[in-house]
């Protein structure tokens, strides 16, 4: 046995002995804490297998192409159709990332709310995180430096909002000047929709906003429960969070109503009405029209099962027939028990015959499995 | 807390389901003769072949929308044989695929059934086609394959969904012998209605040692039948415990067990 069948064993080995103890450790051993490491080299592998695909399409159409081999039309539109679909895909996931941007800035702000009364309810005191809140996090002074009671994170999140929202409502009014100038009547329709929650809920937002306190409280020298000094400790502030979740409600319902306005506004893009064409135009239509082919298929297939020319043909075709029957109003009119007649046929031979199947299919399957595992290979494979 | 499956029950299950396959297998390679019932539509694979080769028309073998799983090696093993007959016979065999993993799998298969022919120098990689990942381009594009080649025995062995009636249509029109096997019920009665002979289900993991009668498969396939018998005693067993307890609430019985709540004990 050469060293390159021992390194291939050994490696399937244990990968099914880990999945395998995966699956029967319970998950309060630990043994799972890597899983989403080890998960995500399986997509490397993947990603690598993809380019290797991707190289060898090249490879075989490039070169039919470029000889001109028998198929080369079909190759150039292999090719064409590849090309135009990775680009076209490529840029509406650039450009619908760039949508989603500010709509996830909005609803880190929302959990970082819910962060706040959580963490102050619990006691928890957290050490550093105004550079994840604020992007301007120099803008923010003598706070950046300041434990991290409830009040304090209160003003990160005041002072991220306040940065975010003159970008958010220059961003609304490009969109809603572009959907006017060139949307359709679905991107107008969806607009007015969108709008109209924009509007309602960042007015929940605006009086939610006016809630919190622009500054920290001072209590005496004291800010936000911190004294300017050193090893002073300042007395007890109650910390109120009902302002803060109310805040933070509101930031979910603008999120969402942004997003729905950059869809609209999306939607008018070249970019994507290009796509549209591609992947609804082309490729769903095309589908559709396989799929319907079925119809007629199984008609001509029904044709045949139905010539009684034996008696499991004959047991087939009053089995259809009873189904069949009671399932329309004129098997109803013939007799009342027939839905229960076709019932009973759905329900007990024809669901035991299909779990016996799958039975079957699944004990082949494992023990399939095991040999491979165990590299227990029969001689086809060696 | 556990999991339903982090069971020790489940993991003697196991031990019982792998033990008698080890057993059987290394009993088969000591040269026991394994006794494998006859089925007709494996005995079809190789009329099949035969037939068209007979006709001089090529072949064609479809793993469906099967990806690289322990059903594919089952398939592989039919493949393995059907691609030797091709060898002997100086078939074209065909082997459109939908997932771009098995083709190279498929390829390597049907590389070893020349080779093992003394044929190598005829195997021609072209043979093995990736259609498409699409479900239905894959369809569309096996339709076309099976007319423009005029295919005279195609092979259905895999997974198929509900693309399978396309495809032993498009055998049907072409006047091809069909041998499908499908571990999907649901696709089974299509199959029937349109294919000459259907394996179903665990037929398609019995196929490949009926047909090459390896050791290895041989056991393989007793060791499973000990297991399933296994499995048949425990649904019996349930069925009867569950009867009585359901006669225990009536009549203020004492209740038992069940063979579900046994293999659910957590015992770590």
């Amino acid at each position: 046995m050469g060293v390159r069948v021992v390194l291939i064993r050994l490696v399937t080995f244990l990968g099914g002995l880990y999945f395998f103890l995966k699956f029967v450790l319970p998950e309060a051993s630990g043994f799972s804490q890597y899983h989403e490491q080890i998960s995500d080299g399986f997509v490397l592998v993947g990603a690598m297998a993809l380019a290797l695909g991707l190289i060898n399409l090249l490879m075989v159409h490039g070169s039919r192409l470029l000889y001109l081999r028998r198929g080369w039309s079909a190759s150039t539109a292999l090719l064409f159709g590849l090309f135009l679909m990775l680009t076209v895909t490529f840029l509406d996931w650039q450009a619908t990332s760039g949508i989603y941007r500010n709509t996830e800035r909005l609803l880190v702000l929302k959990q970082f709310s819910e962060g706040i009364v959580s963490d102050a309810a619990e006691g928890i005191v957290p050490k550093y995180e105004a550079a994840h809140v604020s992007e301007n996090a120099a803008a923010l002074g003598a706070l950046a430096i300041a434990p991290r009671t409830p009040e304090v994170r209160v003003q990160f999140l005041r002072h991220a909002l306040d940065d975010l929202l003159p970008t958010i409502e220059h961003e609304r009014d490009e969109a809603v000047a572009r959907v006017r100038a060139h949307g359709g009547t679905a991107e107008l329709a969806l607009l007015d929709r969108a709008e109209k929650e924009y509007v309602e809920a960042l007015q929940v937002l605006q009086s939610a906003r006016v809630q919190i306190p622009s500054e920290l409280p001072v209590v005496g020298g004291v800010v936000g429960g911190v004294v300017e000094g050193v090893g002073q400790e300042s007395a007890p502030v109650v910390f109120s969070g009902e302002p803060v979740l109310a805040l933070g409600r509101a930031l979910g319902k603008v999120a969402s109503a942004y997003q729905g306005l950059q869809e609209a506004s999306y939607r008018t893009s070249l970019l994507r009405r290009i796509y549209s064409v591609l992947f609804d135009g082309f490729f769903i239509s095309l589908g559709a029209a396989m799929f319907s082919l079925l119809g007629f298929y199984i008609c001509a297939a029904a044709y045949r099962a139905f010539r009684v020319r034996s008696m499991e043909s004959l047991l087939m075709m009053m089995a259809a027939l009873l189904v069949m029957l009671g399932q329309i109003p004129f098997g109803l009119w013939i007799s009342d028990s027939l839905p229960e007649v076709r019932l009973w046929l759905l329900q007990v031979p024809s669901t035991g015959a299909a779990r016996a199947i799958e039975i079957g299919a699944s004990v082949a399957g494992l023990v399939m499995a095991f040999r491979m595992w165990l590299s227990i290979e029969s001689e086809s494979f060696k | 807390m556990g999991v339903d499956h982090a069971t020790l029950g489940i993991l003697l299950l196991m031990v019982a389901l792998i033990g008698p396959v080890i057993w059987y297998i290394r009993y088969a390679r000591t040269g026991a003769p394994l006794y494998v019932r006859r089925i007709a539509g494996i005995d079809a694979i190789d009329e099949a072949t035969g037939r068209a080769a007979e006709i001089g028309r090529p072949m064609s073998f479809s793993t469906g929308l099967l990806s690289i799983t322990p059903a594919l090696y089952a398939c592989l093993g039919v493949l393995f044989h059907v691609a030797r007959k091709a060898a002997r016979y100086g078939s074209r065999l065909l082997i459109p695929q939908n997932d771009p993993q098995v083709v190279a799998v498929v390829e390597d298969t049907l590389r070893d059934a020349y080779r093992v022919e003394g044929k190598a120098a005829f195997f021609d990689s072209k043979n093995v086609v990736f259609l498409s990942e699409e479900q239905f381009a894959f369809a569309a594009g096996y339709m076309g394959l099976i007319q423009r080649e005029n295919v005279g025995a195609a092979f259905l062995f895999g997974a198929f969904a509900a693309e399978s009636l396309m495809l032993a249509e498009a055998g049907q029109q072409v006047g091809a012998m069909q041998v499908a096997a499908s571990l999907s019920p649901e696709q089974v009665p299509y199959f029937i209605c349109t294919c000459d002979y259907t394996l179903i289900g665990e037929e398609l993991y019995g196929a490949a040692a009926y047909l090459t009668k390896e050791p290895v498969q041989l056991g393989s396939l007793y060791g499973q039948d000990r297991a399933k018998l296994v499995f048949f005693c425990l649904i019996i067993l349930g069925v009867v415990i569950a009867t009585y307890n359901s006669f225990a609430a009536i009549y203020g019985w004492s209740s038992i067990i069940n063979v579900v709540e046994v293999l659910r004990l957590e015992a770590w």
